[in-house]
């Protein structure tokens, strides 16, 4: 197909929701609903919000875990999408009640609404619930590979300081079908006037209304709902005993007027500390894990194959056209649950055998590390070797150069997709935030207090790793290919026993 | 698979006018070392969203439409990434101050000459005006 017959992202986005909601046809929900959490307890949802709750859009999150392919290694984290986006609804009305006790006491008014089902507070819980359903295989593990494909990078240019998976659940909940779903379902047969206009915004952290600013800074900002509910969450599955002392950081959170806008502020900046120390060691510890990126640098390999030989092995979950892993919206048409169950491997013996690699654990090993304990002239500079991470072109032929420089003997022994490169990018934090120490104060920036993002970058970069996997059997050969590759064209000098000893090898 | 390269990186455009910055002050003041400069994340956002007015080199920083201040994530990110490529620093304990690492002047020379040759007027422009509303300290 040539490209400007091809459906654009949105219409492609639409075609999605509309083969997930084929053959859905429900009855409206007799009533509300309590959800029992193991983190937050009992969290209760409207009658309409169940209607969201049971639709396919929202169940789909069940079959995608929240951490990827963390569960490898912390064997407790297979909790989901779904149960966090329960969570980061509950949490978005606990921030809203702390923001109108806040206003009782400050004898101010919040100017946001909270009864009725065209409240306030009913979309902010609504933006809440939807805003992780353009999540697809493995989360954030394949958010990291389709970013990278053509399309998506067009389309982020519109969307300046979105993820793209947050990019994709706006389109979701945009798409007509949804919107036909939702007009249908929650407005009419349940009776709820919310405007899906002013939900996909607040996904996008954006509201039109100026003075109520702050709910989208609620459902997107440095201390939103998300982060809220996954840093305790993801660290209760880990196993990780990090605070986040909620409580305390509901008691410090206020909406001042700032440049025309009501913003969310805190009156001080030790919950943003705690919250922030809490991200960066779910970084360091579980998301930038080393075996969790060779996990993710394996399934680049799996969707990588599957892509460069879309007529051999494709994933067959559509009629007449199979996913093939070269648009963004094929992330969303498979769930882990569909994806690792794929015995036959999508029909291709490759792939078939790393998905009994993924089955049995039997994982690629690291060959070569890449970070300041390991090369000596780091000082002098290492930016060609930083842009791999949005240079996928770059990525894939110092790969394939890695490949071609193993000794003939080995070539035969491996595929094209089994020597990866891992060049991980730095945590997106955003000390963004806003302070005023007491009701009609100054409003400061964080950073005027405390310099909360450069303590961040120096702590990401001091745990900055880049690793070169292989498979067991050629791990030696490849690592001396890529250590002449790397050292060649990064001019980097490269500490072979540091690396060997910190590779355990 | 359908990926793009970018035809020019941020992180390179951000380099290039702080080298550039650094040079036209060591050629003002032969006593100075490199560029040092106090700057906080939000005011480096401004003064790259004024300077995008009427330079459209720096478009590469998009800017979102809408909140109470500019704000561009590209900016943002260019910044971090600059630091852990080793091109520019922040010193303890206070973090305040930005410098210009040596590596940048080499990875001007050997790269970004190059790569940012068509443009290099401009950036040279840039960095005229960057400097002018930067504390050089």
């Amino acid at each position: 197909m040539d490209d400007s017959a091809r459906p654009n992202l949105r219409e492609r986005v639409n075609a999605f929701v509309k083969w997930l909601f084929t053959g859905f046809d429900p009855l409206p929900p007799r009533d509300s609903k309590v959800f029992n959490d193991a983190l937050l307890g009992n969290l209760f949802f409207a009658r309409h919000e169940v209607a969201v709750i049971d639709c396919p859009v929202l169940q789909r999150l069940r079959r995608i875990k929240q951490t990827g392919l963390v569960h490898y290694v912390y064997p407790s984290a297979t909790h989901t999408r779904f149960e966090h986006s329960l969570g980061a609804a509950a949490l978005s009305e606990r921030c809203f009640d702390a923001l109108l006790s806040r206003a009782d006491i400050e004898g101010t008014r919040l100017g946001a609404t909270t009864t009725g089902s065209d409240s306030d507070l009913a979309h902010l819980r609504m933006a809440a619930l939807l805003h992780d359903v353009g999540h697809g295989l493995c989360s954030h593990a394949s958010e990291q590979i389709y970013k990278l494909l053509t399309d998506m990078r067009e389309f982020e240019k519109d969307y300046p300081g979105n993820q793209p998976g947050e990019i994709l659940s706006h389109l979701i909940v945009e798409s007509p079908t949804f919107q036909d779903f939702f007009q249908e379902h929650v407005v009419r047969r349940c009776q709820a006037r919310l405007d899906l206009k002013v939900i996909s915004k607040l996904i996008l952290g954006q509201h039109e209304d100026k003075n109520r600013y702050f709910l989208a800074n609620i459902v997107s900002s440095a201390y939103d709902c998300d982060k809220l509910d996954y840093i305790a969450r993801d660290s209760y599955y880990c196993g990780l005993a990090l605070t986040v002392d909620l409580p305390r950081f509901y008691s410090m959170i206020s909406t001042a007027e700032y440049n025309d806008h009501k913003v969310l502020v805190l009156r001080s900046y030790v919950p943003l500390e705690q919250i922030l120390f809490s991200k960066m060691t779910l970084y360091g510890s579980v998301y930038h894990h080393q075996k969790v990126k060779c996990l993710d640098s394996m399934l680049r390999s799996i969707v990588g194959h599957i892509a460069d030989n879309a007529g051999q092995a494709s994933f067959p979950v559509r009629e007449h056209e199979a996913v093939s892993f070269n648009d963004p919206v094929h992330y969303l048409y498979a769930t882990d649950e569909d994806f690792f169950g794929q015995i036959d491997g999508f029909g291709d013996e490759y792939v078939k055998e790393m998905l009994a690699r993924f089955r049995n654990r039997d994982l690629f090993v690291r060959c070569l590390e890449i970070s300041r304990s390991t090369v000596r002239n780091w000082k002098d500079g290492r930016q060609g070797y930083i842009d791999m991470n949005k240079d996928p072109i770059q990525l894939a032929a110092v790969e394939a150069e890695i490949k071609k420089r193993l000794p003939e003997g080995e070539q035969g022994k491996c595929n094209k997709d089994d020597i990866r490169l891992s060049v991980p990018g730095l945590p997106p934090i955003s000390g963004n935030a806003l302070i005023q120490t007491k009701a009609g104060g100054e409003i400061r920036h964080v950073e005027e207090y405390f310099p909360v993002r450069a303590w961040t970058d120096a702590y990401a970069h001091n745990k900055w790793h880049s690793y070169v996997y292989a498979p067991r059997s050629i791990a030696d050969s490849v690592r001396d290919a890529a250590i002449s590759v790397i050292a060649e064209r990064f001019q980097m000098d490269i500490d072979v026993a540091r690396s060997n000893q910190s590779c355990h090898r | 698979m359908p990926t793009t390269q970018s035809p020019v990186l941020p992180d390179h455009i951000l380099g290039a006018v702080l080298f550039l910055a650094q040079k036209q002050l060591l050629e003002k003041d032969s006593t100075r070392k490199r560029l040092e400069f106090r700057v906080y994340d939000f005011k480096l956002q401004d003064i790259f969203k004024t300077l995008q007015k009427t330079h459209p080199i720096l478009n590469a920083f998009v800017f979102t439409d809408h909140g109470p201040e500019p704000y561009s994530p590209a900016l943002e990110e260019s910044v971090s990434r600059l630091q852990l490529s080793g091109l520019i620093g922040r010193e303890n304990p206070d973090y305040e101050v930005v410098f210009v690492q040596q590596t940048a002047g080499r990875f001007y020379e050997q790269v970004l000459h190059k790569e940012l040759a068509d443009n290099l007027a401009d950036l040279t422009n840039v960095a005229s005006q960057f400097l002018e509303m930067i504390e050089v300290v």
